[in-house]
Order: C-alpha cells, then structure tokens, then sequence
C-alpha cells in the first residue's frame, strides 16, 4: 500500500517557497494576467471548427434519416416537409453539441455556426423546426471587440482585436468516401421494387424474366447516398465501399 | 455667583482646549478667518482639539468609516488582479467598482434583520452592536504621531485587553444564534484564541522590554523601527494578528466551505452588515498597533506646510501597508484546518515569541540598558 506523506522541506527550502509565492503574488498585483472576458461588452474569438449552433441547407439534405439514427441524445425529429421529404428538427432541450449529425450526413446539408449562446422562452420552443435552421438567426450584438487567447510557454496572454468575431462559417464540404449499394442475401429478395422507386439517379433497375423479377444495381450511376438501404423492407441492401 | 462660576467653567475649558491645538500652516488663514465667527471659532478651535480630532476624525471614528468603505473594496480588487480575477466592477464600471460596499451598505440597511425562532433574542440583536465597544475602544490609544486621544502609560495593555475581549463577544454572538453551524464556529474561534493570544502578547511583551515603556506616544518616538531591533517579534505579531482577524489563510472559525460564517450564520440585513466589517476594524486596530510597534508609527519625512498632520499621514499609509498585506495573505496561503492552526499557535509562533523576547533581551544588554 502506497502511502501519501508530506514531503519534508529544509528549513532554506520553505523560506525560499514563501519567498516565491510572495514574490508571484507581487508580480500579479503589478502586472496581471487577468484572464476575464467581459462578455456581452466583447466576445472570445472561437475557433472555426467550434461545436455550436446547427444550420441546415435543404437542397444538399437527401433525408437519409442518419442524424436521427447517429444522435445519441435522440434530439433528431424528422419532419415531413411540404415536398414530401422528411428533414430534421434538432430539440436543443436535448442536445449535447457532439455534432454527430454533422459527420454523418452524407450530402453536408448540416453545418455548424460559431454560435454559442442562444436564448429560448420556454422548453417547447427549443424543438428548432427545420425552415429555422435554413436562414442564419439573429443575433443581438453588443459587442466591440473580439478577444483571443494566446498560450505561450505557461502563461495566459489576452489580445484584444478592434473588430467583431464572425459567427457564421462557410460549411466545409464533406469528405466523400465512395460507397456504392450491394445486395447481401440475394435468396431473400421480395421484389417489392421499394428501392428502385426511391433511388433517385436510376441506378436500381429490373427486369421480369418468366415468374422471376431480376433487380439489379448499376455501379456507375450509384452514388452511395444510401436510400435503397434505409428503405429496403427486408434490411438486404448495404453500403460499401467501392 | 452662578453666572460667574459658568463662565469660570467655559473658560478652563478654552484654556484646556486652545493650549492643546493641532497646528497646522497650510490651513492657517481658513482657519483665522473662520474663528472670527462668533459660534465658528469656537467649533473650529473644538475640532482642531488634538484628542477630539484623534478621537472622531483621525486616526479614529471618520477614518474608519472610510477606510471600512473603501477596504473590502481594496481587497477584493487586489486579490482578483492576484488570481487572474477582475473582482467588483459592475458599480460605477469606469472606476472600478469603487462604491461597491456603499451599494451593499444600502443593501444591508433595507434587508430585513430576521431573528429566527431558536435565537436567544435580547442578545442576539445586541451583540452585534456591543461588538462595537472593543473595536472601537482601542482607537482612542493608538497615536498618529503626536495625535492621540488619549495619552497613558498603560496603552499598549490597554489595547491588547480590549483586543483579548474582542473573541468573547464573538462568542456571544455565537451562543445567541443558537444554531449547529454557529456552535461549531463559536468552538473554532474558542480554540483558535487560545491559539494565538499567548504568543501575540508575549510579542507585545518583548517589544515592551525593548522600549522599557508602554506609552505609546513615546515609542513613536524612538528614533529606530523596532522591525529592525527584532524582526522575529515583528513575524508573530503579524502571524497573530492575522489569526485574530481571522481572514483567509486561518479562516477556521468562519470557514465558508463548512460553516457557511460561523459564528455569523444567522445574521441578515445590518446585524451581517455590522459583522462583515468587524473584522476590516479590528484589523485596523492591529496594524495601527503594528504600526506603532514595529514601522515607527508616524515618524517619517516631515511633509512641509501642514505641520502635525505629516505624522498622521505618514502613520496611515503605513496602516494601510500593513492592512493590505494582512489581507493579501489570503491569495498567498492556502487555508489552515483547526488542528493545524493550533499546532502552529501553541508550538511555532510560540517559540518564536518566547525567542524574540531572549533577542529584546539581548538587544537590550548589548544597547547598554536603554534605548
């Protein structure tokens, strides 16, 4: 068993220590490193891959359902929208700012915002609704400045910069890893031709031969977007990579 | 016969207050011109009375109340810029924050004093003002240079009485909260007074064998600061009066973390008002006896023009040193535990004290017997 003890010190080493803290004290009254940022009069310079509010473009969005699936809050609702589709809802009630919606959505529809505090009037409002993550929100701005922290050595700097902090930051395109659908038990295949219907480039296709509907993927017109597989009724079809 | 025996009285009572005038040149002409008025002059002359001033304005009563204005103030902002913090600054943002105790003092006033039902309730609403009385007292004993109150030989035992006193009524007010928090507090404070006031006044003693006298006006005199005669007197001291004070690093009896205040718990509106700057007054009292004891009181570069008022200058920025020293310690040193404060009041600081009086001693046999 490891014992915690004191560690024993000279009688030199303890004044020397006084000393130094004394002096350290002494040099902060002087010149300190005040640390404070005075919020709403200016605002910290985040860093651009800040995990913040989530904006949506729906014209990327291919209602693939993974931020819902991915979210490990469950602060994803799917909303039918107007057209059909189903795009999401975020309840920040909910959320927990892991972004993993935003990694996982295939097209980059979601995207993040250097924003960080947001004000809601009561819990239901909190559901953001889809058609208010499309527009940048408001914001009330008061402040002037923008301050960044600067870590040289041990020390804390803060520099202060004349000039308000962007909040919005161009979304990053996605990394695009080349998947393309596969079928992986082809004996269970019912032929309800649900994936030919949702596959938006023609890429599924088929063909009656006698009693038997032959399905069949093109390769080169899939783009991996992963619809057949959400869709499937008999969970066959997967995505891999090419 | 009775109008003549008034006038007799008036009389010596003029003579008793213009033969001991604060004379100060600056202000020479002001006060010339004022004392051609018929109540004026004798208002001016009754002010400018050195033990009526030392009493009411400085070092006493007014001085107070501003330094306990502006202390907690001082603090605060002192030990925020020590910690990377920026400490009271929303009140009157372009200074700083400087009326933040004013605003709280305001807060305090209208806040309603709640006396809860387990409380003893006579002394409970008394103490707090009672408290007053040791805190206050010493102020008429301590010079700022040749301005005191009142002059005696017995000053310093005086002083360390109305100091010594000063626990009991913590205790007091500990025993009329009745409450558990406030009994724990009360205990702490027994114990860390016992902790520190043996050591503290044998300090005292050793700089009492130093001076050979306890009138304090006459060691202010004395030409070397007696730091400089006996440093290890100088450490107990401070170390003892930062235990009496109880802030930070020995904060045993209030101890926030586990007490919520100690002994003060109870208390709301004015009644904490009161308490939270006790401690600020009665570390004034100390560092003003440090002051004197140990930095030379009000001995200091003459300021020319306004005479007397040099000393008292020179005696409150030496105060104010010594104050906010004490109360820096608290960003310094981390906090004691009961246990640990009096293993060092009954071992260390007791050495150390009975050590400075073999050094007074010593010093005094080297020195040829008297300073």
């Amino acid at each position: 068993m490891k014992k915690v003890t004191v560690e024993e010190l000279s009688a030199r080493d303890k004044v020397l220590r006084h000393a130094r803290a004394i002096g350290v004290s002494m040099k902060e009254s002087v010149y300190p490193l005040t640390a404070t940022v005075y919020y709403p009069r200016e605002r910290k310079k985040m860093p651009p891959n800040l995990r913040g509010y989530i904006l949506f473009e729906p014209e990327k969005c291919i209602s693939c359902w993974q931020c819902a699936f991915i979210c490990p809050a469950n602060a994803i609702q799917m909303k039918e929208a107007p057209n059909k589709r189903y795009y999401p809802a975020v309840d920040y009630g909910k959320c927990i700012f892991c972004h993993f919606c935003i990694d996982s959505c295939s097209g980059g529809a979601l995207y993040s915002t250097k924003i960080h505090d947001v004000a809601y009037r009561d819990m239901d409002e909190m559901l953001t609704l889809t058609e208010y993550m499309i527009e940048q929100p408001e914001i009330l701005r008061e402040d002037k400045k923008s301050v960044e922290y600067i870590i040289d050595k041990d020390d804390l700097h803060l520099k202060r910069i004349r000039e308000q902090d962007t909040l919005f930051v161009e979304p990053t395109p996605p990394v695009e890893i080349p998947m393309v659908s596969q079928c992986i038990d082809r004996a269970s295949c019912i032929g309800c031709r649900v994936c030919e219907e949702v596959c938006a480039h023609g890429a599924i296709t088929s063909r009656q031969e006698g009693n038997v509907l032959r399905m069949s993927i093109d390769t080169d017109k899939c783009t991996g977007c992963g619809l057949c597989v959400k869709e499937c009724t008999m969970q066959i079809l997967r995505l891999v990579r090419r | 016969m009775m109008q003549e025996m008034i006038s007799g009285m008036i009389n010596a009572l003029m003579n008793t207050i213009m033969s001991n005038q604060l004379h100060i040149p600056a202000l020479e002409p002001i006060i010339d011109l004022l004392s051609q008025l018929p109540v004026g002059g004798f208002m001016i002359s009754l002010l400018l009375w050195k033990p009526f001033f030392a009493a009411l304005i400085s070092p006493g009563f007014a001085t107070v109340g501003i330094l306990l204005l502006f202390f907690p103030w001082i603090e605060r902002k002192l030990c925020g810029r020590i910690q990377w913090r920026v400490g009271p600054n929303e009140i009157v943002w372009w200074l700083g924050g400087i009326i933040q105790l004013l605003a709280d003092s305001i807060r305090f006033m209208f806040q309603e004093l709640i006396v809860h039902r387990d409380a003893h309730r006579p002394y409970y609403l008394q103490f707090p003002f009672l408290t007053f009385i040791p805190t206050l007292l010493p102020l008429l004993f301590i010079p700022a240079g040749s301005i005191v109150a009142i002059r005696t030989p017995y000053a310093i035992q005086i002083i360390l009485a109305l100091v010594c006193l000063f626990p009991l009524f913590i205790l007091g007010l500990g025993w009329a909260s009745n409450s558990r928090f406030a009994f724990i507090g009360t205990v702490r404070e027994a114990f860390m007074y016992f902790a520190y006031e043996i050591a503290f006044i044998v300090a005292v003693l050793a700089m009492i064998i130093l001076y050979g006298t306890s009138d304090l006006v006459e060691i202010n005199n004395t030409s070397t600061w007696g730091i400089l005669l006996n440093p290890v007197a100088a450490i107990v001291f401070f170390i003892g009066a930062a235990m009496a004070t109880s802030r930070l690093p020995f904060e045993i009896a209030e101890a926030d973390q586990e007490l919520a205040a100690g002994p003060h718990v109870e208390y709301s509106g004015i009644g904490f008002g009161l308490i939270y700057v006790l401690c600020y007054e009665k570390a004034y009292v100390l560092a003003g006896l440090m002051t004197v004891l140990f930095l030379g009181g009000g001995s200091g570069p003459a300021i020319p023009g306004i005479g007397e008022l040099s000393g008292l200058i020179w005696f409150l920025v030496k105060t104010i040193i010594v104050m906010t020293t004490l109360f820096v310690l608290r960003v310094i040193y981390p906090r004691y535990r009961l246990d640990q404060g009096l293993s060092i009041g009954w071992s260390s600081l007791l050495s150390l004290a009975l050590v400075a009086v073999v050094i007074s001693l010593g010093v005094l046999i080297i020195g040829g017997g008297a300073l």
